[in-house]
């Protein structure tokens, strides 16, 4: 990897604060961090460690108060809104905790929500069937279980191949089995099409996945990890 | 993920494109419901337009086509050929000169014979004179020579001779002396300088005179303000007026013969033929309909039979006014016709010398019209007051322009348009507004989808047109439906309406830009301009509060403290609090049906008040108004009616850019039973009755302003009080005062009323009988031509009522169905739940309606009254305490209606909607 690869996503700096007087609050309190490209990068961190917060400011969808974040050598902050929102729609990828479907759009139409973003999108068909969703391509959103609702909505943001896909609890809703599953599926994603995943959890077992861990308390960063001894998703025991 | 090779497909098409039609799909009855309004609503004002601008075309190529008169005045009796020639110069005619040259005539003569008179005088007065003295010397000089006979004359017996020679000398030479004495005496000088002393005083009077009179005229008709000639050909247009009946004897009203009509104001002919011999007869069509005549059919007018062959509109009568004054028009006991000139000559009836004309030099414009009219009116005075004879009177002038048989249709149709369109923007607007609405609370329920789409890159701009494309979609399908319901189903409504009330000629459907501007393009933006507003507002959040769904554009700082209420009073009331916007949406719309409700009730109600209590509300039963206050002998002619009064009447005229409004000045007895005035010691003062104060906003101690007919004359009066009396637009004041202010001999009256019959006048010195028939004109009419659409309006509004409640309490469920679904789960009844989500709305319609009902009447006097400002008379706008309760039980009605429906709605929340993908 070179030293650009190296320092695909770099973080420096990078302070949030809400609220004012009584209510102010300092989310992020300066952070220094680099993601290499490819990575499986987790943020973990209790509640209120200000992991969620991060990953919105590295999607673009917040802002950051200080600190400069650049991806791929484009500084978001040199970024207006209609830049970003061409920025988001070219490069990254947005996973939540709610799989936050069309209703009454099917799960292929669906999954096009995300292709149409993209000159050059992933074949549908394939990705359905590496979904595990091409059984299902045809149904709406609440004829699937929780399980395959996120699949649909992970299928929905790699399918324009982003650069970075930005997870924010993907498995928070769902059961032992189904975030299993889920996790694998990430795990293949990332192998197969080589995105940098950044994942935000607060279960602690799913960063012997990752290729580096980042803890967060407090808004500060607490560990910066490089794993080498990966485990796969389907080795993971909580 | 056996292999590792990584496929690449298309880019698909825009997946939210395909969404729209799906949500339309989902929400199916919302769209379709609002689908319908609009159609039904655009349909029915494209109808409208269509119909107004085809029919309004071909009245006015009717009136090229048609040789229709620019035009027409009535006189007293025929008019000679030069009379008529020089009317058509449009020149003022010199009155003060013609006047001054026959009075310099008629003066001639007298002052000639007075002076020949004073000189006969004179000569035989020398003449008889001198032959007495002639006398008397012959009669001395033989006395004397008799006395030289030494004879004795006594005195007696010398007077006696003088007598008796005088005698005889008087008879034999006084004429001849005279006569000879008199024309020596016109051949002198003095003779000649009498006379001409004599002349020229007479003429230094006669040009007092006449300067004072035409003074007094040119003031009264602006006789010497600017002047052009209006050249003009007038044509002879004359008829006879004189019952109609269907069967031999039995009056069904009044008929206007004309003779046939060759050169101008033509007839369109709608069925049947023209009249080919003097049997045969031609009616107008809308009056036909109402009164059940048919091409075969036979009309009586007067005594003269006549055979209908063609029902037709004359292009000078497309609304039927009797005369140009009357409050309203009357199809209904009122025809028009015309017969060949021997089928003229076997009606029994006065002609009527109408005359109709055309400009030679056709006017620019509206204005130019109106200074060329005018200029016509004062040549046509002036010519008419030289005219040969010196009796010749106007009895009528009427330019086109204020002809209401001419303009009342188009104006009226012109005014329905403007009022269509504004109903159909109101209605629009509260469509768009909830659609508005609609669409936040789409907004709302989606934002986590709407924050990750715009997480995902999606821009606003794809998001905004997504979120526009149902709404417009609708309108833009509901505006072609429409359109082609308003050119094919609507536009045949409206055009039936018209023929149900006026007289109009054939027409041709046009393609209408107006139709399609205002039905189309105008309610596309309006619709886009205010869904517009509330997408982009809500739109230019970020994705992250959407994510959050925080998109309160306010925040709340605290909940609202509500008092210790029990739990489930508090709840509601937290329903209602959180959706305050929805109920102000509801009483915007309640207020707009209110509004339509207000018409649909109350104005069947407030004509049918007028037609049933107009007879009880004018100050006598039976008024007469006479033609001459002395018969043939010269004596007063009286009635023994009981209670009978003499009064005067006499029509002014308040004029205004938008209607001159006649106006009836009555003078009463002093201490008159039917019209009780106070003692009123101020010549300049009045009163007025309470339809004139309700009209024009007079109160006691303004002043009023009324003008003559056709004149500059103004009267101007202070206004004492005013009179408790709603038949029509009057002015009151006594009788002496009537005369004094008229320039009438004291004692003067019009006519008689009492509350009997007068039934011993002469019917030949009746000019008219007032009736409350004729106060009604306007009541009938009105009732005739819309009074039969009110009560299907009536269910229209309940309608309309309907699918507003529907659309804006669907969206309080719909905002409400994860709560409601989660009180389901927590173990709430449906009942229980159905009290705390409709009983607030139930309480907000039933005090809304309150409002609404209020605010609704007082909009519908702003709109009725701006419709009487351009008719005659004045009818207050009624509603019934039952009619206003009638309003209230339709809208509530639709309200259950749709609870029902809601309560449905309710009962089909699913439990697990709570469960599901809950944030």
């Amino acid at each position: 990897m070179s030293d650009k690869e190296k320092k695909f996503l770099e973080v420096r700096g990078l302070k949030k604060s809400f609220g004012s007087g009584d209510t102010h609050q300092d989310v992020l309190k300066g952070l220094d961090f680099t993601v290499g490209k490819g990575e499986f990068c987790v943020l973990l961190g209790p509640s209120g460690s200000g992991k969620s917060t991060l990953l919105n400011i590295l999607g673009g969808i917040d802002s950051a108060d200080e600190g400069e974040i650049s991806i791929n050598g484009d500084k978001l902050a040199d970024m207006n809104e209609k830049s970003l929102t061409r920025y988001r729609r070219k490069h990254l990828g947005y996973v939540f905790q709610m799989y936050n479907l069309i209703p009454n759009l099917n799960v292929k139409e669906n999954i096009e929500t995300g292709a149409y973003l993209s000159d050059n999108p992933l074949d549908i068909d394939d990705l359905l069937k590496i979904l595990g969703l091409y059984e299902h391509r045809y149904k709406l959103p609440d004829q699937l279980s929780g399980g395959q609702q996120q699949r649909v909505s992970i299928g929905r943001a790699i399918v324009k191949n982003p650069d970075i896909l930005l997870c924010d609890e993907p498995t928070g809703a769902l059961d032992y089995k189904t975030s299993k599953e889920i996790l694998r599926l990430i795990e293949e994603v990332n192998q197969k099409y080589g995105n940098t995943i950044i994942m935000v959890t607060h279960n602690e077992a799913i960063k012997q996945m990752a290729d580096h861990v980042i803890k967060l308390r407090d808004g500060m960063i607490r560990h910066d990890i490089v794993n080498t001894e990966k485990l796969t998703a389907a080795e993971l025991e909580w | 993920m056996e292999d590792n090779k990584i496929s690449f497909g298309k880019r698909p098409k825009d997946p939210l494109k395909r969404r729209v039609w799906k949500d339309l799909r989902r929400d199916w009855k919302r769209y379709l419901m609002i689908f319908l309004m609009l159609v039904v609503t655009i349909g029915f004002v494209s109808g409208m337009y269509v119909a107004n601008n085809s029919m309004l075309s071909s009245l006015d190529s009717g009136a090229e086509k048609f040789s229709r008169e620019d035009g027409h005045f009535r006189l007293s009796a025929m008019a000679d050929p030069e009379t008529v020639s020089a009317i058509e110069t449009g020149e003022l005619a010199d009155v003060a000169g013609t006047f001054r040259q026959r009075a310099y005539d008629e003066a001639e003569d007298e002052v000639k014979k007075a002076v020949d008179e004073a000189l006969a005088e004179n000569v035989e007065e020398q003449v008889a004179e001198a032959i007495k003295a002639q006398v008397e010397a012959a009669a001395d000089q033989q006395i004397q020579a008799a006395k030289a006979m030494g004879m004795e004359v006594s005195e007696e017996e010398r007077q006696t001779m003088i007598d008796e020679a005088l005698d005889a000398a008087m008879e034999e030479n006084y004429d001849s002396a005279v006569a000879e004495a008199l024309d020596a005496a016109k051949e002198s000088e003095d003779y000649e300088k009498a006379l001409s002393d004599a002349m020229d005083e007479a003429k230094k009077e006669i040009d007092k005179e006449i300067d004072e009179k035409y003074t007094e005229l040119s003031d009264r008709y602006g006789l010497d303000e600017d002047f052009d000639p209006v050249p003009v050909k007038v044509y002879e247009l004359f008829y006879k007026d004189t019952d109609e009946s269907l069967t031999d004897g039995e009056k069904s009203g009044g008929i206007r013969i004309y003779k046939e009509r060759t050169e101008v104001d033509l007839y369109d002919i709608l069925e049947g033929r023209s009249p080919e011999n003097e049997h045969e007869i031609i009616i107008d069509r809308m009056h036909a309909d109402n009164a059940g005549i048919k091409v075969g059919d036979t009309v009586y007018a007067g005594n003269a039979d006549f055979q209908v062959v063609g029902l037709v509109s004359f292009v000078d009568y497309t609304t039927l006014y009797e005369n140009n004054t009357d409050t309203m028009f009357d199809a209904l006991t009122f025809n028009v016709s015309m017969v060949t000139d021997e089928g003229f000559g076997r009606i029994k009836a006065n002609t009527r010398a109408n005359y109709a004309y055309t400009y030679v030099n056709e006017p620019a414009d509206e204005f130019a019209e109106k200074e060329m009219s005018d200029n016509f009116l004062k040549a046509l005075i002036t010519q008419v007051a030289v005219a040969e004879g010196g009796d010749l009177e106007i009895k009528d002038f009427v330019p086109a322009y204020l002809d209401h048989a001419i303009s009342f249709a188009p104006d009226d149709m012109g005014s329905d348009k403007a009022m269509g369109g504004v109903l159909l923007y109101i209605l629009i607007a509260v469509l768009a507004f909830i659609f508005a609405v609609t669409i936040s609370t789409t907004l709302e329920q989606e934002a986590s989808v709407i924050g990750t789409l715009r997480a995902s890159g999606y821009t606003k701009g794809e998001l905004l047109r997504y979120y526009m494309s149902a709404p417009l979609l609708v309108v833009i399908f509901a505006a072609i439906i429409g359109n082609i319901l308003g050119y094919t189903v609507f536009k045949k409504v409206i055009v039936a309406m018209y023929y149900n009330s006026y007289s109009l000629p054939n027409y041709e459907t046009l393609w209408t830009p107006e139709a399609f501007i205002r039905t189309t393009v105008v309610p596309i933006i309006l619709m886009l301009v205010i869904n517009l507003i509330v997408i982009i507002r809500t739109l230019r959040l970020s994705p992250l509060r959407f994510l959050r769904h925080d998109l309160k554009r306010r925040r709340r700082k605290k909940a609202i403290r509500l008092p210790r209420w029990s739990f489930l009073k508090r709840f509601s009331m937290r329903v209602f609090l959180q959706n305050i916007p929805n109920y102000l949406m509801l009483f915007v719309g309640i207020t707009f049906v209110m509004l339509l409700l207000s018409m649909a009730v109350g104005m069947p109600e407030t004509l049918k008040f007028y037609q049933d209590k107009m007879p009880t509300m004018m100050f006598a039963e039976d008024q007469l108004i006479l033609s001459s206050t002395e018969d043939e002998d010269g004596k007063l002619i009286e009635t023994s009616a009981e209670g009978a009064e003499r009064f005067s009447v006499y029509s002014l005229e308040r004029r205004s850019d938008v209607f001159d409004e006649e106006v009836s000045v009555y003078g009463v007895e002093e201490d008159s039973s039917y019209v009780k005035l106070e003692k009123n010691t101020d010549p300049s003062s009045v009163y007025i009755s309470e339809a004139y104060a309700e009209k024009y906003g007079v109160e006691k101690g303004d002043t009023i302003v009324l003008s003559e007919k056709y004149e500059q004359k103004e009267y101007e009066w202070k206004v004492t009080d005013v009179y408790d009396y709603s038949a029509s637009i009057a002015v009151f004041m006594t009788i002496d005062q009537f005369n004094e202010v008229f320039d009438k001999d004291e004692g003067s009256f019009s006519g008689y009323m009492s509350n009997s019959k007068i039934t011993d006048i002469d019917e030949e010195y009746i000019a008219k009988e007032i009736t409350s028939d004729d106060m009604i004109k306007i009541a009938r009419q009105l009732d005739h031509s819309m009074g039969s659409y009110m009560l299907y309006f009536q269910y229209v509004c309940m309608i309309v009522a309907a699918i507003i409640l529907y659309l804006l309490t669907k969206i309080i469920i719909e905002k409400n169905q994860r709560a409601i679904s989660m009180t389901k789960i927590l173990g709430y009844e449906n009942g229980e739940i159905a009290s705390l989500y409709l009983i607030p709305t139930a309480v907000v319609v039933f005090f809304s309606e309150f409002l609404a009902i209020y605010l609704g009447y007082k909009l519908m006097e702003v709109f009725w009254k701006s419709m009487m400002m351009t008719l005659g008379g004045w009818f207050t706008f009624l509603m019934s305490p039952s009619g206003f309760v009638k309003e209230f039980v339709l809208v509530f009605a639709a309200y259950l209606i749709i609870t029902v429906l809601d309560f449905i709605r309710i009962k089909k929340i699913p439990k697990v909607l709570a469960l599901k993908n809950m944030e």
